[in-house]
């Protein structure tokens, strides 16, 4: 029976940064990562975008070959389609995430780290001496691979957390269904991502391009069902290209879902953690999810070297990951996810309204804070929303 | 300490049988996984590139098939 020491399940950004920080910390260590896709970054279930200085903690992007734009603009498009253009001093990046999911593992695979594609857990167990027996299937067949620390970095499916015990079950009002297309030959601003509201047009999420270069962009939305007429997702982004973006053609389609529930209880067990979107660590207002996985993949992959070092892989133990992520992020979600509910309760008129607001403005001065701060005193409204800031 | 109880597991006790059960058109499914943490009783599973949903386990509760992207879940009489 092969024997592990760290076994991370899933080679997104959560699971790559877990098995290159364990084994970093700890080069004694037999870390392996499964990927159960053929290809590292195949297919890609994201819009791709993410803020400068959370990438920066990890890699550095100027001319780097996973990067296909650099952003300096947000433009918040209202429900009328009123466009407020944002002067942040923002940088984001849009990612090429099969490039980029392939060099985070690759990094892995330098440091020592043992790398299998095609391979998918499929399910675990405990065994008499605590640790994991985790079956495995991949181009050898069958493997029972025993494991001192797993770490589930299996995104939406969460399957190592429900092994485990782990209560990983999303309720619908907090599941955004999701679908987007790359469209070419499109108008836009490339160094701009474009966010627009509405209940008509993504009810109890939002619509967005995001930039992959001039004329090319990733173009989708977010929807949550509960809250739909009726439509699927993908009908929703029909209509929202037929409307905005009728001259474009589609390269590209991909369909996915992003929980925007705050993080499990739990992220833990007796050796075992999950990461990532596993353990629902998107920031439920925003939607964005790589950075907090690669946050939580650092906190998991340290944790688990330190655990096994001290020969302690207990729950107890492990309980320090999901408390330094709790203080790191954790509660902040729990934050906008309080905002993202009062938010959600305003209707497309109170969105036009401040718009108008925003607009008033001059444009060198339209921060998103200047803009927060005038429109709360022009919409009363937004007072239940600021409170919640601070509760 | 032990992990929580998973509340998944009381979901697989028996249930009376359901009558409408979910199933998916493998056509117009993307194998996106979104609807897996959705299903109360883990009926719904991903293998490779295949997406099972065990009719035993499907208690109909529908809670699937709104929020499926693509519109590749159905009730179906059990």
């Amino acid at each position: 029976m092969p024997d592990s020491d760290v076994l991370v399940v899933g080679a997104g950004p959560a699971g790559s940064v877990a098995a290159w920080e364990a084994k970093r910390a700890a080069p004694e260590l037999d870390v392996v990562l499964l990927e159960r896709d053929p290809t590292v970054g195949v297919p890609v279930r994201c819009a791709e975008g993410v803020g400068d200085a959370g990438l920066r903690e990890f890699v550095d992007p100027d001319g780097a070959p996973w990067v296909a734009r650099r952003i300096t603009r947000i433009i918040f498009v209202a429900p009328d389609d009123t466009e407020v253009r944002v002067a942040d001093g923002t940088v984001a990046w849009i990612l090429d995430r099969t490039r980029f999911d392939s060099f985070l593992a690759e990094r892995a695979r330098a440091v020592g780290v043992e790398v299998r594609v095609a391979t998918e857990a499929a399910g675990m167990e405990r065994d008499g001496d605590g640790r994991w027996r985790v079956r495995v299937r991949g181009p050898r067949g069958e493997e029972v691979w025993r494991a001192r620390v797993v770490i589930g970095a299996d995104g939406v499916e969460a399957m190592v957390g429900r092994w485990a015990g782990l209560d990983t079950r999303v309720p619908a009002r907090d599941m955004e269904s999701c679908a987007q297309y790359v469209l070419q030959n499109v108008d836009f601003d490339p160094d701009a991502i474009y966010l627009q509201f509405g209940d008509r047009i993504a009810p109890g999420g939002y619509a967005w391009l995001f930039p992959k270069g001039v004329a090319i962009a990733n173009v989708g939305l977010g929807i949550v069902a509960l809250r739909a007429d009726g439509r699927n997702a993908r009908e929703y982004l029909d209509a929202w290209i037929a409307r905005r973006y009728p001259g474009g053609t589609t390269v590209g389609s991909t369909v996915g879902g992003v929980i925007v529930n705050p993080t499990i209880k739990q992220t833990y067990g007796d050796g075992v953690m999950v990461a990532g979107d596993a353990a629902h660590m998107v920031n439920p207002l925003s939607g964005a999810g790589i950075v907090n996985a690669m946050k939580a993949g650092r906190l998991g992959g340290r944790t688990a070297a330190a655990a096994i070092r001290e020969g302690d892989t207990s729950a107890r133990r492990l309980s320090s990951y999901h408390r330094a992520w709790m203080d790191l992020l954790g509660e902040e979600h729990r934050t906008h996810y309080r905002i993202k509910q009062a938010l959600d309760e305003l209707d497309d008129g109170f969105f036009n309204g401040l718009a108008r607001t925003a607009n008033r403005i001059p444009e060198r001065k339209r921060s998103l804070g200047r803009i927060f701060a005038h429109a709360l005193v022009r919409h009363p409204q937004l007072i239940p929303v600021a409170a919640r800031c601070f509760v | 300490m032990t992990p929580l109880i998973s509340a998944a597991k009381v979901g697989r006790m028996p249930h009376p049988r359901a009558s409408e059960v979910a199933r998916v058109a493998l056509e117009l499914c993307d194998r996106c996984g979104l609807c897996l943490p959705l299903c109360p009783p883990e009926a719904i599973h991903l293998e490779f590139d295949e997406l099972l949903i065990d009719q035993q386990t499907c208690t109909g509760c529908r809670k699937c098939i709104a929020p499926c992207p693509v519109g590749a879940l159905a009730m179906v009489p059990a």
